[in-house]
């Protein structure tokens, strides 16, 4: 029967509008993935359904993990929205690990400085987001100074500059910031005055969600409203046309680079402030390349990244009961996202393919 | 072979590209096949061929009905298309381009191939070496040896889908005659096309496509209005040569070098007037295209002098200045390649209307941008909304969002094969827009491969031939033999 | 041509994907009655019968995954125990609690799950898991905390934290295990060169190195009558275990150890590299041997290569404070027990003890339970005179140190090589 319509695409007939049609295409795709997870699981004699019970209570089950949940989606969203910077400019920030890792590491720079004195928590705060961007955004330029300046493709550049970040990191915690008497891979605990301030019996910081929040909006209003977010899309789209438009292409790679960093600097600055509260290796948490997937799930609309950030990061903290209740190992909700996101872009490119063969020669 | 369709219908979703198509062309003919862009005609030809099967109706072949579910069948059947771009393997060369498309056997005998390849050409008179790489031919080459591989896979039946497309008039010699033999062989040949004058010169019958349907059959001696009107369903007048020429010289040239590694360009001179139309000719790849991007500023020329003069007859050298400097003081490009460095595939016609205007503060004002973009699909008489992909624009209506992305005033429009690929309406909008350019004190300079075009729209014309440039000739005193021989490489001292 | 095959595949891998999820509906369909239905059989009554009110639920945290067959393994062990000397009690754990494994949950975010799963003491199994342990207090403070080699709860110690009310410390005096490491070490040298494979910096490693140190120290000189000062040389990996590009190779430290004529490593860290290393070096012919860490059965690996290990009877010390817990009877308290010196290998009343393994000869295995009697009989190797590793005095002669002198013993050792806090 398959074989039957794949010789006769009948456009009216229903698989054909199931994978062309927009939402019932990335429908199937979230569907093939659960059944993909579902597979696995199943091959580790595990339970699927209970897999994805505890998930879903792992991730909304309590007040307490709802709000661990919205507390890690703030970094993983703020990482995401700087990536649709270099995503709109068609380039892959693969160092963003790095660039959160050095946001984290200047934005703890002025907690040492100002450890001990009796700066209000105010102004320290607000000096460790600003030396947390510039971090990020030092190290990001970096990145784009290469590819611009020395052809360095931009994922051989980032990868390099997150290897001299963790090795900066790993110099830092087991070197001069150290705690006293101590070599453990982490720096001594920030004095809880400067902590963004929490949700009392909670890990959730409103500053944090604040600050997340109006990042969607602002990136959202850049990208779509503005001709810098025109001519960003522009160049991603067509180098060589832009150039020929009139647009200062390198400059605008640059700025995506720069912009990214200014998120991923950020979103260091908040791993340390507000939710590690000390400077240890992993502390990008991985969010530089989860943002990836997200990145490519939300296709360049930044509005997009908050729901798909939230999906991913309840997926993850739910999967941190699976250890706890059903002894799998929580990487499953690693799987599960990169299911997610490889169904999503086969069934995007089933899509395309099927739109482009059968609806768009009649010119030819 | 005898071929006849049957009251074919195919639909692309709401878009009825075949509508009740008949046709039967017998064996000798050469049915020429007329329609604007989108008349349905590839959907049929590709119907034939196996790349897309029919809503409903018949094939038939010497009075046989048959279904053709792929390109395999097609080929079985004795039917070889020929495709706008040639179907074949560059890394590959002749020979082996050949033994991959055949069936037949699994242990190829190469030497026997060569042999029928060989005797192939013989019947033609081309000159294909077997072991040529297919990367080194030209696409009129390439086109070339396609046809040979289809009449080396049995083909009795050819479709040649636009086939004069960039190739050289040479080439377009060569090919017609290839036609006319085939035809006095016995094989039926569809001949698709949109330039009438090709139509007249090869075809023993024309039918004319126009949405979907085929509105009519003609015999020779074709009547060119009546065709042009069934084409468009109306009547279109061609403009006359109108020369805009003024007396002040626009940009002169002097000693232009251009090192390309290729083909390198030297001592190039002449003086391009306001509201000129120059119009370059030669075999493609002879240096016009070169000679188009150093006047736009995007290659760097190695030595001499471009010169932009002012009414007051001041003058400034522009060779070394950036692109930007070249586009800032009113010279535009437009390329052959309009996705690939003109308009940016992904975004929208309104997106682009955006761009190419001067930026007003920081915000995109959404309105003024729409109020813009309508204004200027209505004026450049676009086929399309402002949200429309550029991509999923026909070429004609990307050739005209090009031309309205351009900015006022202008100087100097440079012009990669401005009308290729386009119907005769589009062709003849295009050339008003530019003439109405003219009118206004910009000059044009050109590259087409179209002799004819060039022939019609120059004032002058410079001829390239391997990276030589001639004189300037004039339009009026030249003709359409002594340009061929010019581009042939006869008659440079 | 090409795009009919892309169609094709396409088809091919819808029909796969519907075959898939075919196979998958039924077969995943009975599982959750099959799974299910024990799990309610066997709990139900256990709910019902001996616990008729809420059962009592021991969390605990383990940094590595509680099949380590080191630390995590022990502790996890420890709360076995506990949970099998406790009527209607049941556990619950969150394993590989640490950043590299799981960077976006902290130690408190997995305490809380835990206390969301209904547990009613929590125990943090490392030192890594300070901060967690702070955190989780400062939201949680009248929920009984236990956090093993910890220091919070002594109100003699340098970090005591008065507000932590619940919060207890449980730590067994290891030192003496390290003791017995060093002296079957020294005992069985040839080339008088002892490797120590240390993991992170802090007080409790410079500690169990330096007591590791003193022990073979002392069986070098009283025991053999060596004169010579024995080589006793300190690499610290920089981790627990190992984790690539971050910490030094253990294997490559001890293979370095045993290549540079020390013949025998003692193992700091909570994984079974030292051994498993000494087991190829000695397949190769090589007389060398390992002394593990941690865990009862963590010379299995490779007996005949392994002296033996000094390693945590943690249910011992648990067992009382969860009880009181579970009672009602609990207090805050900083436990640092001493073995039971009658029987140090009693797993109902000996807080660690030391097993000896196949590498071990009998005359030494003799001479080893010497040294554990005198140590039994009271004697004290922290004992002057005894200098720092930088040749500044730490203890006078005759001088006994204390408690917080060895808790928080600032240096090495004079005599011993190797890093004091890592430069």
């Amino acid at each position: 029967m398959e074989k039957e319509k794949t010789k006769n695409p009948n456009q009216n007939s229903f698989l054909f509008n199931l994978l062309t049609n927009r939402a019932s295409s990335m429908t199937l795709a979230v569907v093939f993935a659960l059944v993909f997870t579902s597979l696995l699981v199943w091959m580790m004699k595990a339970n699927p359904i209970s897999v994805f019970q505890t998930i879903i209570t792992g991730a909304f089950g309590s007040t307490n993990n709802f709000t661990q949940v919205i507390q890690a989606w703030v970094p993983l969203v703020l990482a995401s929205l700087g990536l649709m910077f270099t995503f709109t400019a068609g380039l892959w920030n693969i160092g963003m690990e790095g660039q959160i890792v050095m946001g984290a590491i200047f934005s703890y720079g002025i907690i040492r400085i100002f450890d001990g004195s009796d700066a209000s928590s105010a102004l320290v705060i607000i000096l460790c987001i600003l030396a947390g961007i510039l971090g990020g955004t030092l190290w990001a330029f970096l990145v784009g100074l290469l590819k611009n300046f020395g052809g360095v493709n931009e994922i051989f550049g980032g990868l390099g500059f997150n290897f001299i970040a963790d090795a900066v990191m790993l110099f830092l915690v087991f070197g001069p910031w150290k705690p006293e008497g101590v070599a453990n891979g982490s720096t001594k605990m920030l004095d809880t005055r400067f902590w963004l301030p929490q949700i009392e019996g909670t890990y959730l910081s409103l500053w944090a969600l604040g600050i997340a929040i109006v990042c969607v909006i602002l990136v959202t209003v850049i990208l779509q409203g503005t001709y810098f977010g025109l001519k960003l899309k522009a160049v991603g789209k067509n180098n060589k046309s832009s150039f020929l438009l009139g647009i200062h292409t390198n400059r605008y790679m640059l700025l995506a680079f720069v912009l990214c960093g200014v998120l991923a600097g950020l979103t260091g600055a908040l791993q340390v402030l507000g939710f590690n509260h000390v400077l240890r290796n992993n502390i990008s948490g991985g969010y530089g390349y989860i943002g990836l997937m997200v990145g490519m799930l939300a296709n360049i609309q930044p509005l997009i990244t908050a729901p798909i950030a939230f999906i991913f990061i309840a997926l993850s903290k739910g999967a941190a009961g699976l250890g706890i209740d059903l002894k799998l190992d929580s990487n499953l909700a690693g799987v599960i996202q990169g299911a997610l996101v490889i169904f999503v872009l086969i069934m995007d490119g089933v899509r395309k393919v099927l739109i482009k063969k059968f609806k768009g020669v009649q010119s030819g | 072979m005898d071929v006849e369709v049957r009251n074919i219908h195919k639909t692309f979703g709401k878009v009825h590209a075949n509508n009740d198509i008949s046709l039967v062309v017998k064996s000798g003919e050469v049915q020429g096949i007329l329609g604007e862009n989108g008349a349905g005609k590839s959907t049929l030809m590709k119907i034939l061929s196996g790349f897309i099967s029919l809503d409903a109706g018949s094939i038939l072949l010497d009075g046989k009905e048959v279904t053709i579910g792929s390109p395999a069948d097609s080929v079985k059947f004795g039917i070889g298309m020929l495709h706008q771009d040639p179907l074949d393997f560059p890394p590959l060369n002749v020979l082996d381009n050949l033994i991959l498309g055949s069936r037949e056997r699994m242990i190829p005998n190469r030497k026997k191939v060569r042999q029928e390849f060989v005797e192939l050409q013989k019947q033609f008179d081309f000159s294909i070496s077997p072991d040529a790489f297919i990367d080194s031919l030209s696409v009129g080459e390439r086109q070339q040896l396609e046809i040979i591989r289809l009449l080396w896979l049995g083909a009795e039946v050819l479709i040649l889908d636009e086939p004069t497309t960039g190739i050289s008039a040479a080439q377009k010699i060569q090919l017609f005659a290839m036609v006319r033999k085939l035809s006095e062989q016995g094989k039926a040949i569809l001949f698709v096309s949109h330039k009438l004058e090709e139509v007249e010169a090869l075809c023993t019958q024309v039918a004319v496509f126009r949405q979907g349907m085929n509105v009519g059959q003609m015999l020779p001696p074709f009547d060119n209005d009546k065709l042009v009107e069934m084409m468009f369903g109306k009547i279109l007048t061609r403009s006359d040569r109108k020369c805009c020429t003024q007396e002040k010289v626009n940009i002169e040239v002097s000693d232009l070098k251009i090192d390309d590694p290729r083909l390198p360009i030297k001592n190039v001179n002449f003086c391009i007037q306001k509201g000129e139309v120059i119009g370059l000719a030669g075999m493609e790849g002879s240096g016009q295209g070169l000679l188009l991007r150093a006047l736009a500023g995007i290659i760097r020329p190695s030595g001499g002098h471009i010169w932009l003069c002012e009414e007051n007859s001041s003058k400034k050298d522009f060779v070394g200045k950036h692109y930007f400097d070249f586009k800032d003081s009113g010279i535009s490009f437009l390329p052959a390649d309009r996705l690939d460095e003109g308009l940016i595939a992904g975004l929208d016609l309104r997106e682009h209307f955006i761009l190419a205007e001067k930026q007003k503060g920081f915000f995109v004002d959404a309105k003024a941008a729409m109020q813009l973009t309508e204004k200027r699909i209505k004026d450049f008489n676009i086929k399309g909304t402002a949200e429309n992909m550029v991509e999923s624009l026909s070429g004609g209506n990307q050739q005209r969002a090009e031309l309205a992305l351009l900015r006022q005033p202008l100087r100097l429009l440079l012009l990669d094969h401005p009308t290729r690929g386009l119907d005769i309406e589009s062709t003849l909008y295009i050339w008003s827009k530019l003439k109405q350019r003219c009118s206004e004190g910009a000059s044009i300079f050109f590259v087409s491969s179209d002799l004819d075009e060039i022939l019609q729209y120059s004032d002058r014309i410079l001829v390239f031939f391997g990276g030589k440039v001639s004189k300037p000739l004039d339009a009026g005193d030249v003709s359409v033999d002594q340009l061929g021989q010019l581009i042939g490489g006869r008659g440079w001292e | 041509m090409f795009s009919k095959r892309i169609w094709t595949l396409v088809s091919l891998l819808v029909v796969m994907a519907l075959v898939l999820a075919a196979c998958a509906t039924p077969t995943a369909a009975p599982a959750p009655v099959e799974t299910e239905a024990p799990v309610a059989a066997t709990e139900a009554p256990v709910v019902a019968t001996e616990a008729p009110a809420e059962p009592f639920v021991i969390g605990i945290l383990t940094v590595g995954p509680i099949t380590d067959n080191g630390w995590s393994t022990a502790n996890y062990l420890g709360a076995v125990y506990a949970q099998s000397k406790i009527e209607g009690a049941e556990l619950i754990y969150a394993e590989n609690v640490n950043s590299a494994a799981n960077p976006n949950t902290t130690a408190a975010q997995f305490a809380e799950q835990l206390l969301d799963k209904g547990a009613n003491v929590i125990i943090f199994n490392s030192d890594d898991m300070k901060d967690g342990v702070t955190e989780f207090t400062s939201l949680h403070p009248d929920v009984p905390v236990i956090w093993l080699t910890g220091d919070f709860a002594w109100e003699d110690g340098k970090r005591y934290q008065p507000d932590m009310k619940s919060q207890s410390d449980v730590f067994s005096k290891m030192e003496y295990g390290k003791m017995m490491a060093g002296c079957a070490a020294a005992l069985t040298t040839k080339t008088g060169k002892i490797g120590f494979l240390g993991a992170l910096i802090n007080d409790e490693t410079r500690r169990h190195a330096a007591a590791a140190y003193l022990g073979a120290d002392y069986c070098w000189k009283s025991i053999r009558s060596e004169t010579t000062p024995i080589d006793f040389k300190v690499t610290w990996i920089g981790m627990w275990f190992n984790i690539p590009g971050v910490t030094l190779d253990p294997t490559q430290v001890a293979d370095t150890f045993f290549t540079d004529g020390y013949d025998i490593v003692i193992s700091g860290i909570d994984s079974t590299e030292a051994v498993t290393v000494a087991k190829k070096f000695r397949d190769q012919g090589e007389d060398v041997y390992a002394v593990q860490y941690d865990y009862e059965k963590a010379c299995d690996v490779a007996p005949d290569a392994c002296l033996g290990v000094p390693y945590y009877n943690w249910g011992v010390d648990l067992l009382p404070i969860i009880q009181s817990i579970k009672d009602g009877t609990y207090t805050r308290q900083f436990v640092w027990s001493d073995p039971d010196w009658s029987d140090i290998n009693n797993p109902d009343t000996s807080s660690i003890g030391f097993k000896k393994s196949d590498g071990l000869s009998a005359e030494n295995s003799a001479l080893l339970d010497q040294f554990i009697g005198e140590l039994a009989g009271g004697l004290n190797l922290w004992t002057g005179p005894l200098n720092f590793q930088d040749g500044t005095e730490f203890l006078a002669d005759g001088v006994e140190a204390t408690d917080q002198q060895i808790w928080y013993l600032p240096q090495l050792l004079e005599g011993m090589t190797g890093d004091s806090v890592t430069k």
